[in-house]
């Protein structure tokens, strides 16, 4: 197996950091709506990193990170399935229409 | 490439078969607690959509500044654990073991942390399944909230004390001289766990520190 | 039947005989403490069965019941706790371990020509894992079981006064078993094939255990999840799912379904690689198409996860996600057709031999084909509108849990049992039983059908007087069915201590666990083995191979 080498390492840790603090710092900027979808995409990019250079999973086989792509997608479909119930629901009972 | 006269268990043809199974194995497993992750992360999507408003004052309630600081300290654990990952390969057993040594002490502080953060939920009178006087007079999301909280955190910090665990133990055999290369692979096992246990904080920081804001 | 069995030594004394797994240290230490997958096959085989005997058990009382619509020889308290105990003791004490954890522990290594699996200490703690969680849901039935259905839906599960919380932590326990024995397999057949063995010559058991592993691995978490949820709520009053605390009882049922669902098909994909062994050995042919029996495999693992809102059409789920789920769910059941034309097509114009694994195979197709259309038939929402909670889905899933996965382990028991123990059985017995359990199958569940759309609610101690009948009919097939079974476990016994030597290869299979002894040896293989023919080379160019 290939390795990571220790130099993208380190810069994967910088990046982390800035991220971070990148992050930190968006949440205090009303964003509205989009507050949560960006601090989740940056969150995404620094899993991305950790899971990438961090567990190497980079210079893996093709097998693995099928495996891994799977399992986040498997997650993805739990989170959003359940959710969307729960948003697409009528919230009150509809009422018949009154007697003419 | 394997070297014909390392040791190996019975079964395994070879060391690199043997490093093969335990990395493939590791990330099966891995796989599997993310899965465990995702039922929690379910129910908090689910729910934050049914309760926007009490959902964001909850993550406004929380102390920001404490889980940003647990952030950066896991996030330094985890590159501290992988370059010992990398001086172990290139035969440097002792920087490995000092590198580990930061790692766990990384660990106990982000524990530290939250013990802080626990204590001063405590002392407002919030317990997990709405039990106490602080839920009082309060809309019923908030409840919800801070059980989740709770439970995803506290479960969070259960993978935070097994990774200690087993990265306490990989310390232990480095310093007995068990792991040297060719036969480096157990260390590289600890190390994807423990970034694991990164990998789950970095989500559990935004969704309870960092958007007050509604959907 | 005569075998001509080179290199097999005549009885005369202990010492002349070559060792195999069962006569080399036959000491209870060492079968406790093995870490030969085949003892450990063998243990997970006889736990496993013991608590089939325990489900049936509960079913038999169950029906019993039912012969008469008021209290016939429980009351209503008993009957609830008894269809509980039958569904957790059936699906996860059974169900979710045996074939794989019987079978697929024996089978997978010699089939690919390993060792043993990857990990070994951690299959025996997989089945000490697997012992344990059934020990404490077994003290916990002690304690006077639980009522809730196997199903734990809340509120109910987090407020009812019965053993739940012990009960969900011994099945806590048994996930876990279930994970690592998953784990096993797969890092087994990733990297320890034998030299020369790609992945599109294995036999396609260990595709279906490999396909079977993956769901195992990536849906049990979420049921483990969802019970320490409910025993957390039940325990502590944290009330996650209490609506007076602003939580939703329907969030459990997706959770929990996100596994059970998927689990469904670890149930059934072990069957039908049964199925696909048995097919082709007892025709004397290679699969009509070995890779649509692969993909389909794969297919119907991944599409499994898709569909878990079905069994929640009318628990309040929203139209969005209804129509989402009934769409998806229609997808699973083309895997399945798949394979079934392809077993069929692998029959035609093979040489086909009567033994009682393939009469097995002949009513696994029946039942199988018939309990899948029906399950085609219930995830239309719309109907399923009337059919949920009553015996029409009860009949559906026993067709196929039964009638598919029970059938498939007796196909699968008869076929290898020479293997493991190198004896035969009766076949005239294997008929008479085979006979017995396929009549008794279907005289039992298929009224059900009936029952159920006729408006008969399922968990329900009382009934109509209307309804009578059927349910007379039903049980009278369980005794059919019940006996079928005592009458294989007794010829299988007796064939155990005096049955006929059946040499290494009786069915002079193709397949590569049959190129080794029977019973085989403590390493598999006397040799380092080399599966230079196809799996399921039937033509005379292969048999010379072998």
């Amino acid at each position: 197996m290939k390795s990571i080498s220790e130099r993208a390492t380190s810069l994967t840790f910088v990046a982390l950091l800035g991220l971070t603090a990148g992050s930190f710092a968006l949440s205090y900027v009303h964003l509205g709506v989009l507050n949560i979808p960006v601090a989740l995409a940056i969150a995404a990019l620094k899993a991305t990193l950790v899971i990438g250079v961090f567990m190497e999973l980079a210079v893996e086989k093709f097998t693995v990170k099928v495996t891994m792509v799977a399992a986040f997608l498997f997650v993805v479909l739990l989170v959003g399935l359940m959710a969307a119930d729960v948003a697409t629901r009528a919230t009150a009972p509809l009422l018949p229409p009154p007697p003419s | 490439m394997s070297d014909a006269g390392a040791e190996h268990l019975d079964h395994f043809q070879d060391l690199e078969q043997q490093a093969h199974a335990a990395r493939l194995g590791i990330w099966v497993f891995l796989a599997s607690e993310l899965l465990l992750f995702a039922g929690l992360f379910a129910l908090y999507a689910s729910y934050r959509a049914h309760y926007p408003e009490a959902f964001g004052w909850g993550v406004e309630h929380n102390v920001r500044a404490l889980g940003t600081l647990n952030t950066a300290i896991l996030i330094s654990s985890s590159y501290a654990v992988a370059t010992s990952v990398h001086m172990l390969r290139r035969g440097r057993p002792r920087f490995a073991a000092g590198l580990l040594v930061f790692t766990l002490a990384c660990g106990s502080a982000f524990l530290v942390v939250k013990g802080i953060e626990y204590a001063g939920h405590f002392r407002d009178g919030v317990f997990p399944g709405g039990h106490g006087e602080f839920f009082v007079g309060k809309p019923e999301g908030v409840k919800v909230f801070y059980t989740l909280y709770f439970l995803m955190t506290g479960l969070h910090g259960i993978h935070v004390v097994a990774g200690m665990g087993v990265l306490a133990w990989l310390f232990a055999r480095i310093l007995q001289g068990k792991l040297t290369p060719p036969h480096t692979h157990p260390l590289d096992i600890g190390a994807v766990y423990w970034h694991l246990v990164d990998v789950v904080w970095i989500f559990l920081w935004p969704i309870f520190y960092l958007t007050p804001g509604t959907f | 039947m005569s075998a001509t069995t080179p290199g097999l030594i005549p009885q005369g004394g202990a010492l002349s005989l070559p060792p195999t797994f069962v006569n080399d240290d036959e000491s209870i230490r060492s079968w406790l403490l093995t870490t030969d997958h085949k003892r450990v096959g063998i243990l997970f085989f006889v736990a496993t069965a013991l608590m089939m005997a325990l489900g049936g058990a509960f079913a038999l009382v169950l029906r019993i019941e039912h012969l008469t619509p008021e209290r016939t020889i429980v009351d209503a308290l008993a009957y609830n706790r008894l269809f509980t105990m039958h569904g957790v003791v059936m699906v996860f004490l059974f169900m979710i371990p045996a074939i794989p954890g019987a079978f697929g522990n024996f089978l997978v290594p010699i089939m690919i020509g390993a060792k043993d699996v990857a990990f070994p200490r951690l299959n025996i703690a997989s089945f000490y894992l697997y012992f344990v969680g059934a020990v404490v849901v077994l003290i916990a039935m002690q304690a006077g079981g639980l009522d809730t259905g196997w199903t734990f839906y809340t509120p109910y599960s987090v407020q009812s006064p019965s053993a739940v919380v012990p009960t969900l932590m011994g099945l806590f326990i048994v996930g876990w078993s279930s994970i690592l024995t998953g784990l096993n397999f797969i890092v087994t057949v990733h990297t320890m094939r034998a030299k020369g063995l790609g992945w599109m010559r294995m036999p396609l058991f260990v595709w279906s255990i490999y396909g079977t592993s993956i769901i195992q691995v990536l849906a049990t978490p979420v049921l483990g999840l969802a019970v320490a949820l409910v025993a957390i709520d039940h325990g502590f009053d944290w009330g996650l799912f209490d609506p007076a605390r602003g939580g939703d009882p329907v969030l459990f049922q997706h959770l929990f379904w996100f596994y059970s669902h998927p689990a469904v098909y670890i149930m059934i994909l072990p069957a039908m690689g049964v199925v696909s062994e048995v097919v082709c050995t007892f025709c004397r042919k290679n699969p009509f198409s070995y890779r649509a029996i692969v993909y389909s495999t794969l297919g119907i693992a991944f599409v499994g996860f898709l569909t878990w809102g079905h069994h929640m059409f009318v628990a309040g789920l929203s139209v969005f996600d209804a129509g989402a789920f009934g769409i998806l769910s229609m997808l699973v059941g083309i895997f399945s057709a798949i394979k079934v034309f392809t077993w069929v097509g692998t029959m035609y114009r093979g040489s086909i031999a009567f033994k009682t694994p393939l009469l097995y195979v002949f009513t696994f197709l029946f039942l199988f084909v018939f309990g899948g259309m029906t399950g085609i038939a219930v995830a239309t929402t719309s109907l399923d509108v009337h059919w949920h909670d009553t015996y029409f889905v009860v009949a559906h899933f026993h067709f196929i849990m039964v009638g598919g996965t029970l059938t498939a382990y007796f196909a699968g028991l008869h076929y290898w049992f020479p293997k493991v123990t190198g004896k035969l059985y009766s076949e005239r017995w294997g008929l008479l039983a085979a006979a017995l359990v396929s009549a008794g199958f279907f005289v039992t569940f298929f009224p059900q059908f009936l029952l159920g759309n006729a408006g008969m609610p399922r968990r329900y101690y009382d009934y109509p007087p209307e309804y009578q009948t059927l349910h007379v009919i039903s049980t009278v097939g369980s005794w059919v069915l019940a006996s079928g079974m005592l009458i294989t476990v007794g010829y299988l016994f007796w064939a155990l201590k005096s049955g006929q030597d059946a040499g290494n290869n009786p069915w002079h299979s193709a397949s590569y666990e049959w190129l080794t002894r029977s019973p085989p040896p403590p390493h598999n293989f006397d040799d380092t083995p080399v599966f230079a023919s196809d799996p399921y080379d039937y033509t005379e160019t292969g048999a010379t191979q072998r």
